[in-house]
Formats: C-alpha cells, sequence, structure tokens
C-alpha cells in the first residue's frame, strides 16, 4: 500500500496558517495534531534567580510571567537538558518589557517584545538571571509551541436544485473551510451562510472523504513549517523506535 | 494586576498587544471591537482578555 | 518508550507500550488495522479507577501463519511510510 497524500495551503504565513491535506486517515490527522500541541518542544524560562525585586509583584509571579513568554526555538540546535540563560535588569519609573531580556544565545530570543513583564514605580528594581529549558507541551503549557491547532473535516458543497417557492427560508451554515466546484472558499467569504451564496437553490454538504483542513498557529517559538515538520519527526521518530525495539 | 501574558484559555500570547490596546481605547476613543480586529485578537476567548483587563498597579503601589 | 509483553501467543501478543499516550497509539492502532493479516487491533490506556496503570496496552490479534510480532513490526514501518510520505507532501506544497 502506497501513501498518496496531498497539501495545499489556504492560507499561509510565519504563525498562522490554514492548509488542506488530503489521503490521511483519521488517525493519522489527530496524531499529528496532538503532537504539534503537546510533544514538540520549546524553549521556555524555568528557573529564575532573583538578584533584586523590590516591585510590587512577587518573585513567583514574576517567574510565572517571564515562562510563559515564547522564546524562539531553532530547529536541531538544542537538546533536553539543554540551558540557555538569559537575564533582565530595569530600574523604575519604568516598565519591564520582554523585550528587555537578554540571552546569552543569539538564536533564543523573546518572540515578542512589547509584554509587559512588571510596571516599576520609582525606586523599584527588577534585577534577575533566568534559565530557559527544552521541554514539551505536556509537561508545562510554556512549553506549547502550537496555539489553537485543529483540523475540521472538509466538505463538498453542491447545488442540487432550487428551493421550494414557499418554504420559510432558514440560514444554512457551515464554517471554516469548503469545497465548491473544485474551489476552496473560506466560508467567511459569504458570512458562513450558504443561503447567502446560492440564493433560492438548494444545495447538499457531504464531508470529503480522508481530507482535512488544518489551522495552525504558533505562540512565535517556531514557524508553522518548523512546528508540521517537527510534529512529523516526532511521529517517525517513535515509529522507529518501535519498530528497532520488535526487530530483536 | 499586570496585563496577562496569555490567554487563558487558547494560549495566544495577548500581552504584547496591550499597550496599543489601551492607548487606542482606553486613552483614545476608538471603537475595542475595531483596534481587536486590527492587532489580529481573533477569538473571543483572547479578545475578552484584553477588553476585561485593568491595570491595578498604581492601586496597590502606595501599600508596599 | 519501554516495551514488556505480558502475552506473547501464536496470534495474540499483548504489549504495554510505556511512555507513550493516545498521540502515537491510536496511529499505531490505525496502521495495524491497515496491516495484512491483522484480525484485531486495540489499545487501552487503562483510566485510573481499575488499579493506577495508566500506560497503554496494546493488543493484536492476527490471522492463521501470521506472528503478531511480525504485524506490528510491519505497522511501525507504515507509520514511517505515511510520516515520509506527509512530510513531502508539505514540503512541496510548502
Amino acid at each position: 500500500m502506497d501513501e498518496d497524500y496531498e497539501v495545499e495551503f489556504v492560507e499561509r504565513g510565519d504563525r498562522k496558517a490554514l492548509f488542506l491535506v488530503r489521503g490521511v486517515t483519521p488517525a493519522f490527522a489527530n496524531g499529528i495534531r496532538r503532537t504539534m500541541i503537546a510533544d514538540v518542544p520549546t524553549l521556555a524560562i524555568d528557573e529564575v534567580r532573583v538578584i533584586e525585586n523590590s516591585s510590587v509583584m512577587f518573585d513567583e509571579q514574576i517567574a510565572l510571567r517571564l515562562g510563559l513568554v515564547p522564546l524562539t526555538t531553532p530547529p536541531a540546535e538544542f537538546d533536553e537538558d539543554d540551558v540557555v540563560t538569559l537575564s533582565i535588569d530595569v530600574a523604575g519609573p519604568a516598565t519591564a518589557y520582554s523585550g528587555d531580556l537578554v540571552s546569552a544565545d543569539d538564536m533564543v530570543q523573546p518572540a515578542d517584545q512589547n509584554v509587559p513583564i512588571i510596571e516599576l514605580k520609582d525606586g523599584q528594581r527588577l534585577e534577575l538571571e533566568a534559565d530557559a529549558v527544552l521541554e514539551t507541551g505536556k509537561a508545562h503549557a510554556k512549553h506549547q509551541g502550537g496555539v489553537s491547532v485543529g483540523y475540521r473535516h472538509l466538505q463538498r458543497v453542491e447545488v442540487v436544485g432550487d428551493a421550494d417557492e414557499f418554504e420559510e427560508s432558514e440560514p444554512n451554515i457551515v464554517r471554516g473551510v469548503v469545497e465548491i466546484d473544485g474551489e476552496l472558499v473560506d466560508t467567511a467569504e459569504f458570512d458562513n451562510d450558504l443561503t447567502q451564496k446560492f440564493p433560492g437553490k438548494e444545495v447538499a454538504v457531504h464531508d470529503v472523504e480522508k481530507a482535512f483542513v488544518f489551522h495552525v498557529e504558533t505562540d512565535g517559538s517556531m514557524t508553522v513549517e518548523e512546528l508540521v515538520n517537527r510534529a512529523t519527526d516526532s511521529i517517525e521518530s517513535r515509529a522507529l523506535e518501535l519498530e528497532d525495539a520488535v526487530s530483536l | 494586576m499586570m496585563v496577562p501574558v496569555r490567554c487563558f484559555t487558547c494560549g495566544n500570547v495577548v500581552g504584547e498587544h496591550w499597550e496599543e490596546f489601551k492607548a487606542r481605547t482606553r486613552e483614545g476613543d476608538e471603537d475595542p471591537e475595531e483596534v481587536l480586529d486590527e492587532l489580529g485578537v481573533d477569538r473571543y476567548c483572547c479578545r475578552r482578555m484584553l477588553v476585561s483587563h485593568k491595570d491595578l498597579v498604581d492601586i496597590v503601589s502606595p501599600y508596599q | 518508550m519501554e516495551l514488556t509483553v505480558t502475552e506473547n501467543l501464536e496470534q495474540e501478543l499483548r504489549v504495554e507500550i510505556a511512555g507513550e499516550d493516545h498521540t502515537f497509539m491510536n496511529v499505531l492502532k490505525g496502521a495495524l488495522l491497515e496491516t495484512e493479516g491483522v484480525a484485531a487491533a486495540t489499545y487501552d490506556v487503562n483510566p485510573e479507577q481499575s488499579g493506577g496503570q495508566t500506560e497503554p496496552i496494546l493488543t493484536v490479534k492476527t490471522e492463521d501463519g501470521v506472528d503478531p510480532i511480525d504485524a506490528l513490526k510491519t505497522a511501525a514501518q507504515r507509520v514511517q511510510e505515511k510520516t515520509d510520505a506527509f512530510r513531502s507532501a508539505f514540503e512541496q506544497a510548502a
């Protein structure tokens, strides 16, 4: 049995993408989805050494906020036990931002620069050192690279005839991306309502077998492409490990 | 106190947009709905994070 | 991933795959069911009510003359074929 897969992008950006995959089984699609959420490791701050914190927040509150800041995680550069040190030193009156974090490694930087960490008043100061570690979303949500990752069955919409003239008209809602005459159409274009796209027509909506429209967003620690590739690698390496274990 | 870094529900980073949102809607007079659309905060779980937030640092700082 | 075989018969295999969850087990089960000679395949991540066991247990039953271990090996290869095919399809589109 050979696999005949087909991927087509509907929307494509660094941090957000929609793409259609044809030919995969529901089990495989779900495996990819779950891996993107829970099994692709990213770097995040996990331990802080506070030198001075005279802000209105406790050390552990600051540590939690720093942990949630996404850090860029280049592929295949880091191993499980690697530690990247970052530091921050801001004196009030000022606001400490995620962009004020100074990383010891050029490849590892805060993905967003304007996340307020803590507002400092006159005479207050935040100075600390933090260790970022590589972990998976399974261990803590701050390591979750994929945000709102999901898929929908692709639906095909066909006009089957004219609508009953005297029937009360009701909206016919579909969501996501649908296939109309072989074209992929975002349902937002017609307000998710098929009666607006085909007024006075009767339409039939069917699921297209083995076709899934993935919606993938990342927190900025990597691009969507990298996330998908690393999820695929993760499943493959586990299958290989199983094969080796069984082949003895 | 301070704006949450991420959306509680989906994990999207919303703290990034707080200062612009605050400047345009609380201090300016733009429509929050339009500002959120422009900022790319699409989901209602993320939108409520910004809409319902209030900075409290100024209020608690005298009691340090 | 740590394997512990709890039952190994001619046409039935029961193996605990420690460290995995639905993510991989369901993909594997799907591949097993597509594999020739496999009569039944399922896995159970025992709910905690059943004594604290939470590692998934895979059960494979095969038809006459098919070694379930061979079937498992074939299925593991199949998963890799799938990931290979998906990766190249994705890269082609990207």
